[in-house]
């Protein structure tokens, strides 16, 4: 045989030796959890490659966990609230953790919902919302996502006809593809790193992601980070609600929620998600607060009129928990407390935030909004401000972003003019 | 289709190949047939109305050729006229489907005119198309191609290695071959092919792709008015003059070694055009093919004809001790800023291409001006160019990547917004995440007025190592058309006398080794596919 001739047999089995190399690490490690292998210590019992295919590998893991409660939300659901909490009673488990870190949209969060109970099997779901999602209208993509093929149904509730086509690809491509490969190596190379970021089989993470970037950088850089991301978002949010006077935008998708779970018999809460006061003052400097006790004001509304048997619980205040205080630049020694960054908020106030919610009853924070308390509570959060932020106590970054006039001089001006 | 895509690699590709080798066993003409009408469905494929577009238009030229073919020989005059209707025809054809709402925005823009702008749809590589046919009838006037029939023109122009994004082949350099070509299996052929076809695809979906992610969001940022620091300019400079560099020199790769296949050699089109010394140089090693283009069918002519005229009028020519600066304006300057201002136009429909072909021919005329004057002060080349070929290098290349902006920058605008953040205008930062960790280095930079910024650390660290390494490969490796050499991977690649040591060791055989090499290559580029992405050079 020429040397040609012989180059492209070897070529050829080269090829096909290697693909089939790949393709087996790949099912054997499954770095995105999408097959199920069963986890090796040593090779795959921690995933860290699934975070950033979060929506994939938690569309195929919710499949096999059969859930009895499921937990809908964005990022800050998926780290701070754990599936496997102790505050989890008998009856509500086995708990599932549908966060999408990166899914902040309210739409997205309806899409999850009805995946998980077209699955069948589960009796309650919590849906954890993001204040700062119903200050722009959401619109229906023109065609759906490679996540929408993945789900069940349509959005109005027909069997999807794409779902399995997106199946096999999302097996093609997760056994051959360069990405998952470099996952999977990088998956097996890690195992030994206590710090290794994880995705669960009940899709909690271990928040390595935050603990790591906390050791490293330490406290301070991540809220002073993400005040300036919060800062861009909150003034974008600003512009697009100047001169808005009607409803806010995307209850309607919460209306649609909660017909949903009524429908299928499914015990349905709604939860505002607690954000440190970092954030919160954010919003409430650049003068979109009426809007937040807005939004508070007509989610309790919505989920009265839809649903009396709906629970809408209001974590966002200033709290204890949501003022603490950040630590100095350079401490990298101090370990967070409640909250990782002032969006996101560690387990330990998850738990907190679980046992309320079971119990049925604020203790420690928050509150239950119903159309005849919600008043009341947008006041005590305005009292709590008032005692946190121009009290003087509390220490906010939030100007490090920008300067902004925080109005507790004016307020106390005001004070004085009507002699109080 | 898209040579890095499933259905072209794992359907479309062997089946054609399969049935070429078949038929070409039996009879080669069924082979070339099978050929031209897969080639035919390659281009149908992303959109079928493409081919009622184009077919016509191969018609027409077909005929116009044939016209010029049989009149040519008694009326020379009658010939030139059909000639330059088939141009007009050729223009128009082009300019209706690409330029016409360019130019009604602009009209609109200057003069406040209502042109409607209307959603027309783009015949896939029809500047490719165009200027090939343009080549075509120019050549038969000439008498440079005398016989052809429909199904080899048919061919020469859908031929699907090159259809989409050249190289700008000439019917001369390819019909020769077709009719030579045995049509059957060939072992050397097909080795070369599977190896220039591997390293394409790597290079476009490993090396290139990823640069994309990491320049878009950048020239987006740019686009709506956001500055960007010192290092985010660089990057996003950098970053995209890497990211067509391999994209092209991928795309180019393939497309040989898909020709290659059929035992069919197209012309050499990209050869490490960033390691070039001048500006003159960097356009004999980007696309090749165009640069010959430009040069044989507009740039020639124009001066040829000045030459005449001057000549005529008793002006002094260009060239030699005699050039006066009216010479070197009117017979250098004015042809390369015009022949410039086309190739920018070819590229794409808007202000930024205009620019881009614009800079580039002041930055020739600059070279070209320099080769005039510089023998005058320092007569001895051999030194000079030992001495001042890494300052001619830096020059070429920061020329070559700030131009490049202009190629990538969606307005002119954010072009300037990206050149002003190169030049410090917005200052410079780094990342808190890295500042951090630079120790007392940081107080140094503090210093120079680069502060820290709440902005991802491991993203710049992941853009320095990407350009870092690319820059590396791009500039210290051989290309493929070296390591092929010695079988002649494009026309009329010869292996050179001497290679350097890195070429020697790099240099391909049909090697066990190699085949394993190379088949690890083929898999990394497959296993890339799962993300498409286009040729940044189909779309002109």
């Amino acid at each position: 045989m020429t040397g040609p001739a012989r180059f492209i047999r070897i070529w050829l089995a080269s090829l096909a030796v290697l693909a089939a190399a790949v393709a087996g690490i790949n099912l054997l490690v499954d770095p995105y959890d999408v097959f199920g292998t069963p986890r090796i210590p040593g090779i795959s019992l921690l995933k860290p490659a699934a975070k950033n295919h979060a929506m994939l590998a938690k569309t195929y893991q919710i499949a096999r966990a059969h859930p009895v409660t499921v937990l809908i939300g964005s990022s800050s659901t998926h780290i701070g609230i754990d599936a496997d909490d102790p505050a989890w009673p008998p009856d509500m488990r086995p708990v599932y953790n549908y966060g999408i870190p990166g899914g902040y949209a309210t739409s997205a969060s309806l899409r999850t919902l009805q995946e998980a109970i077209a699955l069948g099997g589960v009796k309650y779901a919590f849906v954890f919302l993001d204040f700062q999602n119903f200050f722009v209208p959401e619109r229906p993509a023109a065609s759906p996502t490679e996540d929408e093929r993945r789900f069940h149904l349509l959005p109005g509730g027909a069997a999807n006809p794409d779902r399995a086509g997106q199946a096999a690809a999302d097996r093609f491509l997760s056994l051959a593809t360069m990405g998952a490969f470099v996952d999977s190596v990088a998956t097996v190379l890690g195992q030994r790193n206590p710090a290794l970021l994880n995705l669960a089989p009940d899709g909690s993470s271990n928040e390595a992601d935050f603990s790591n970037a906390a050791r490293t950088d330490g406290l301070y850089d991540l809220f002073a980070q993400k005040d300036a991301f919060e800062l861009e978002r909150a003034e974008a949010l600003a512009h697009a609600m100047a001169g808005w006077s009607g409803p806010l935008h995307n209850l309607d998708i919460v209306a649609r929620m909660i017909d949903l779970a009524r429908a299928h018999g499914v015990k349905l809460t709604l939860v505002i998600t607690p954000h440190h006061a970092d954030a919160l003052d954010l919003y409430w400097r650049i003068g979109l607060w009426p809007r937040v006790e807005q939004l508070k004001t007509e989610l309790a509304g919505v989920a009265a009129s839809r649903d009396p048997g709906v629970t809408v619980w209001d974590f966002m205040d200033y709290s204890p928990f949501s003022t603490e205080p950040v630590p100095r630049p350079g401490d990298r020694q101090t370990a967070a407390g409640w909250f990782w960054e002032p969006t996101h908020f560690r387990k330990q106030l998850g738990h907190i935030m679980i046992e309320e919610i079971v119990a049925a009853q604020a203790t420690r924070f928050g509150a239950i909004l119903t159309p005849d308390t919600v008043a009341a509570r947008n006041r005590m959060v305005r009292a709590q401000r008032q005692a946190a932020v121009c009290g003087g106590g509390v220490v906010l970054l939030t100007a490090l972003a920008k300067p902004i006039d925080d109005g507790c001089a004016a307020a106390a001006a005001v004070r004085v003019g009507g002699g109080t | 289709m898209l040579f890095n895509s499933y259905p072209f690699l794992f359907g479309f590709l062997p089946i054609v190949l399969a049935g070429f080798y078949a038929l070409g066993a039996r009879n080669r003409e069924w082979a070339l047939l099978w050929l031209t009408a897969a080639s035919l469905l390659f281009y149908a494929w992303w959109r079928p109305v493409n081919v009622l577009l184009i077919a016509p238009s191969i018609l027409i030229n077909y005929g116009l050729a044939r016209a010029m073919e049989r009149t040519g020989q008694d009326k020379p005059g009658h010939t030139k006229i059909i000639l330059i209707a088939g141009i007009i025809f050729n223009l128009c054809f082009l300019g209706y489907f690409k330029y016409l709402n360019f130019l009604g925005g602009a009209l609109n823009d200057a003069f406040g005119t209502g042109f409607v702008l209307t959603q027309l749809v783009l015949p896939l590589g029809i500047s490719f198309i165009t200027f090939q046919k343009i080549a075509f009838l120019v050549d038969i006037q000439a008498g440079r191609v005398s016989r052809f029939t429909l199904r080899d023109y048919g061919l020469f122009v859908l031929f699907f290695p090159q259809l989409i994004a050249g190289p700008i082949v000439h019917y001369r350099e390819m019909m020769p071959q077709f009719r030579a070509a045995s049509c059957r299996f060939d072992a050397t052929d097909a080795a070369v092919g599977l190896t220039l076809f591997s390293i394409g695809l790597a290079k476009k979906l490993i090396l290139a792709d990823p640069l994309s992610r990491l320049v878009a969001p950048l020239y987006g940022h740019a686009a709506a008015g956001v500055p960007q620091s010192l290092t985010e300019a660089w990057i996003a400079a950098l970053g995209f003059t890497l990211q067509i560099y391999f994209d092209f020199s991928g795309y180019t790769d393939m497309a040989l070694g898909l020709a290659r296949f059929f035992g069919i050699k197209l012309p050499m089109n990209f050869n490490s055009p960033l390691k070039a010394t001048s500006i003159i140089d960097f356009w004999l090693r980007w696309h090749i093919s165009l640069t010959r283009f430009l040069t044989a069918y507009i740039y020639n002519p124009m001066t040829l004809a000045l030459s005449r005229r001057r000549m005529a009028l008793g002006k002094p020519v260009f060239g030699g001790r005699n050039t006066n600066l009216s010479a070197f304006l009117v017979m250098l300057a004015m042809p390369t800023l015009l022949t410039m201002l086309i190739s920018g136009v070819w590229h794409g429909a808007g202000y930024t291409f205009i620019l881009w072909g614009l800079l580039h021919g002041v930055l020739l005329c600059v070279n070209h001006a320099w080769r005039l004057i510089r023998p005058r002060f320092w007569p001895d080349t051999k030194r000079y160019n030992r001495r001042m070929a890494p300052i001619g290098f830096l020059l070429t290349f920061l020329s070559v990547v700030f131009a490049m902006v202009l190629f990538r920058a969606p307005t002119v605008s954010a072009a300037v917004m990206v050149w002003k953040g190169m030049i410090g205008s917005y200052g410079a930062a780094l990342p808190q995440a890295v500042f951090a960790r630079l120790g007392v280095v940081a107080e140094g930079l503090t210093a120079l007025g680069i502060h820290p910024a709440w902005t991802s650390g491991t993203l710049l660290v992941e853009a320095t190592l990407r350009i870092g390494v690319l820059l590396l490969i791009a500039l210290l490796m051989p290309n493929t058309l070296e390591m092929l050499a010695p079988y002649e991977p494009a026309l009329g690649v010869k292996p050179a006398k001497d290679p350097a040591w890195l070429r020697r060791r790099l240099s391909w055989a049909p090697s066990g080794a190699w085949a394993v090499g190379v088949a690890c290559i083929a898999l990394a580029g497959i296993l890339s596919l799962g993300e498409l992405s286009e040729f940044l050079y189909w779309q002109f």
